[in-house]
């Protein structure tokens, strides 16, 4: 009697599973591509009728971002309720914990959000999977971007996502201690070095430097090497320029004058730096809201990253709105975006806290706003993306862990440079 | 008469699968389909952005690249496979053996302030996983609390738990003078892995974590065993007196082998929480330093979330499945639950 009852139920189960997944994947697979077709349909019919479709209000738009500070957070809010106050359009603003994971599985659940936050290292992820609306004739006047950051928020030659902002690395150091060991801030490798000897003392190591390709790969820069070439085509980490670099640091904190902020017991570099247990640190924009909230009572400044054998170096970091490219309202989306990236929406979000526009004409009167920060700026010169190709994720995983062995002191640098270009050779190679 | 009992057969029959539809309905739907689709998307090239129907074939692909081509892939997932090892071998039997031990003392009848000490054991586990992974972020820190107590004890100045990739069977070997590995350990692999790195043992930082995890089940498994105990009928430990045996002749031969079935299913249920670990690693250490707290579990998620490699991710996922069952297979095999 049981193995018969057993044999029903298993007998149902099949049944309803084979019902419900011929009925899933059937779905799916027959839903997919008339909603492109829709799409597609709305973006021509939008450009021949024009403000029928377009932003004559009344529209329903979803817009969302990883959420930060809770004045950034409301800053935002505020400037978008401005926007729906004059164009009649309602948006609706949501910060997503999980920012990555939640995006992901709503794209993959066919309902993305009309306009969203895309970070430069994911983008060419979101690209490559073909969920992003081209930006190209979306937005008034592009040439004012930046040009590093709109090929970073580019991905095979086609521009997908208008930068709202961005961050730079630069060294922020404390004024008292080094007036007190009477150097300059310093601005080659010789100097650095010499600076974070000079200021380390019993209860405080010269640099606070996170040990991850994110701040090492700036080195690298300044000595001219790179973990691929700018076409992502070859691996070129395992070099001399980049052994060169990574000897540098190991010496720094072989000998004691650097350290992570595990060591000095603390979540981040930048908290090390604040409670004084380090003199100068290397992070980006954010340390200036940070230090505010947080140890107000620290006087610090910036400097530019001092330069390599091979020049100047550094990252820049940012973040651009994307549209979904089968968005229900791609026009009326398209604006959104072009007024969130207005000068005058940028300059207003940007100048209350310190990231920078990604426009070139509103820099001065961000300088104005934000006096002292200039290094930061400075670098957008000559600052590299932290960005690869899909799938690379593997590879930088294994450069940070072998940079955390490196800094630690348990790994060989050529063995984690050639690691690296194996697993590297891997995704581009392969 | 017998259409009678048919009639009632029937009817019955009809009011049993009424009863269990809901239950089934819901399995079906958030367990087996959800199951049945990741076994799917494993045979496919899925980037998890676009839907899943538009993902390719690539037939065993990913299978293979986890455990037959040498690259990042399998190597990462050997090294998975190895923490978690590791990390069972070493919490499955202590919180075992603890969870008993304490669960034999609270259920002594003339132990005062019993119902304290069932909850103070019993609180790690119903506190959020996560919340308490943060208080052992401050207690292991360099200034922490338990380098506080261990600094006396052994000599060391404040030991770094967090970010300290050695195995610890390493540092027991370079106690002994052994540094560099043996030829034939270092060049021999499997997986990618020297046989080596396969006898690392838990890094510094898994060590920790796993010291949190044995901390934090020990209430739940404490639980089953006292339910086990209490349900050891008292005539059979009244009559054992009588026929005169000791205290520890009682405990070995009439408690033990009546709880064998609780300590198959404490063992079993330990044996899958483990290979299953996931928030204390998020939590603490995000699979470092250099990889060295990275699981299958954790690999799943950093896979399919942050590599957006989905396909790579749900075979990694059976993979674990696998060897999950046969690992419980084995087990069943071993304590033998139905001989009592």
């Amino acid at each position: 009697m049981p193995s018969r009852w057993l044999f029903r139920i298993t007998a149902l189960i099949a049944a309803t599973l084979l019902a419900a997944c011929s009925g899933g994947s059937g779905f799916q697979e027959a839903d997919a591509p008339p909603a492109d077709e829709t799409g597609g349909e709305t973006a021509a019919g939008g450009e021949t009728a024009g403000g029928e479709t377009g932003a004559e209000g009344g529209q329903t738009l979803q817009l969302w971002g990883a959420a930060s500070s809770p004045a950034e957070d409301a800053a935002l809010q505020a400037i978008v309720d401005q926007y729906s106050e004059e164009t009649g359009n309602t948006v609706e603003l949501v910060f997503q914990p999980e920012y990555d994971t939640t995006l992901q599985t709503a794209f993959a659940g066919g309902q993305p959000p009309d306009v969203f936050y895309v970070g430069d290292l994911r983008l060419p992820d979101l690209a490559e999977a073909g969920v992003l609306a081209p930006a190209e004739g979306m937005i008034d006047d592009p040439d004012d971007f930046y040009p590093s950051l709109v090929e970073a928020m580019s991905y095979d030659g086609t521009w997908y996502a208008p930068p709202k902002d961005f961050s730079t690395l630069a060294l922020e150091y404390d004024v008292a201690a080094l007036s007190e060991a009477g150097i300059e801030p310093p601005t080659t490798w010789e100097e650095l070095a010499a600076a974070a000897e000079a200021l380390t003392t019993e209860d405080r190591v010269g640099l606070v430097l996170g040990a991850e390709y994110p701040r090492w790969g700036a080195f690298m820069f300044q000595n001219g090497g790179a973990v691929t070439d700018e076409e992502f085509t070859e691996m070129t980490v395992n070099s001399p320029e980049v052994t060169e670099a990574f000897e540098y640091l190991q010496g720094l904190y072989e000998q004691g004058y650097a350290a992570t902020a595990t060591e000095l017991d603390a979540g981040w570099p930048g908290e090390a730096f604040g409670q004084g247990k380090a003199a100068m640190t290397i992070e980006g924009n954010w340390m200036v809201g940070f230090m505010r909230d947080t140890f107000p009572d620290v006087e610090w400044a910036a400097a530019p990253l001092p330069e390599g054998p091979a020049g100047p170096g550094t990252f820049a970091f940012t973040v651009g709105y994307g549209v979904a490219a089968n968005a229900a309202n791609p026009d009326a989306s398209w604006d959104l975006v072009n007024y969130l990236v207005g000068p005058e929406a940028m300059l207003e979000y940007t100048s209350q806290f310190p990231v920078m526009p990604s426009r070139q004409s509103i820099a001065d009167d961000w300088l104005e706003a934000n006096e002292g920060l200039d290094p930061f700026l400075e670098g957008a010169d000559y600052a590299h993306a932290f960005q690869f190709v899909p799938g690379f994720q593997d590879a930088v995983d294994t450069l940070n862990d072998g940079i955390q062995g490196v800094a630690a002191g348990n790994r060989e640098i050529d063995q984690v440079l050639s690691s690296t270009e194996q697993a590297g050779q891997g995704v581009l190679g392969g | 008469m017998n259409a009678v009992r048919r009639r009632l057969q029937t009817s019955e029959a009809i009011a049993g699968w009424a009863f269990v539809t809901p239950v089934l309905i819901g399995l079906v739907v958030f367990l087996i389909v959800p199951i049945l689709m990741a076994l799917w998307i494993s045979f496919r090239d899925w980037n998890g952005f676009t839907p899943p129907g538009q993902s390719t074939f690539v037939g065993v692909d990913n299978y293979r690249a986890l455990l037959l081509e040498q690259g990042v892939k399998r190597f990462d997932f050997a090294l998975a496979i190895r923490n978690n090892l590791y990390y069972v071998l070493g919490v499955v039997p202590t919180q075992t053996a603890i969870a008993f031990l304490l669960a034999v003392v609270v259920n002594q009848k003339f132990l005062r302030g019993k119902s304290f000490f069932r909850t103070a054991y019993y609180f790690p586990s119903i506190t959020s996983s996560i919340a308490i992974s943060l208080i052992f972020i401050f207690l292991f820190q360099r200034t922490g609390a338990i380098n506080f107590l261990l600094n006396p004890i052994l000599a060391s100045d404040n030991m770094n738990w967090l970010e300290n990739a050695n195995g610890v069977f390493h540092n027991l070997f370079s106690v002994f003078g052994v540094t560099t590995p043996p030829t034939f350990l270092a060049e021999n692999s499997v997986m990618g892995l020297t046989l080596w790195q396969w006898i690392s043992g838990p890094s510094v930082t898994m060590y920790a974590i796993m010291i949190l995890a044995t901390w934090t089940t020990l209430g739940t498994l404490m639980l089953v065993f006292l339910a086990g105990l209490q349900g050891i009928p008292n005539e059979v430990d009244e009559a054992t007196m009588v026929d005169g045996a000791t205290a520890w002749q009682r405990f070995r031969h009439v408690t033990l082998p009546m709880m064998k079935p609780t300590l198959f299913f404490v063992l079993t249920i330990g044996l899958i929480g483990t290979w299953q670990v996931f928030d204390q690693i998020f939590a603490i250490s995000a699979g470092g330093p250099q990889k060295t707290t990275l699981t299958p579990a954790y690999l799943v998620y950093r896979e399919g979330f942050r590599g957006s490699s989905m396909g790579t991710a749900t075979a990694v996922a059976f993979i674990l499945f696998i060897i999950i069952i046969v690992l419980t297979l084995i087990q069943r095999r071993v304590v033998n639950p139905d001989e009592v």
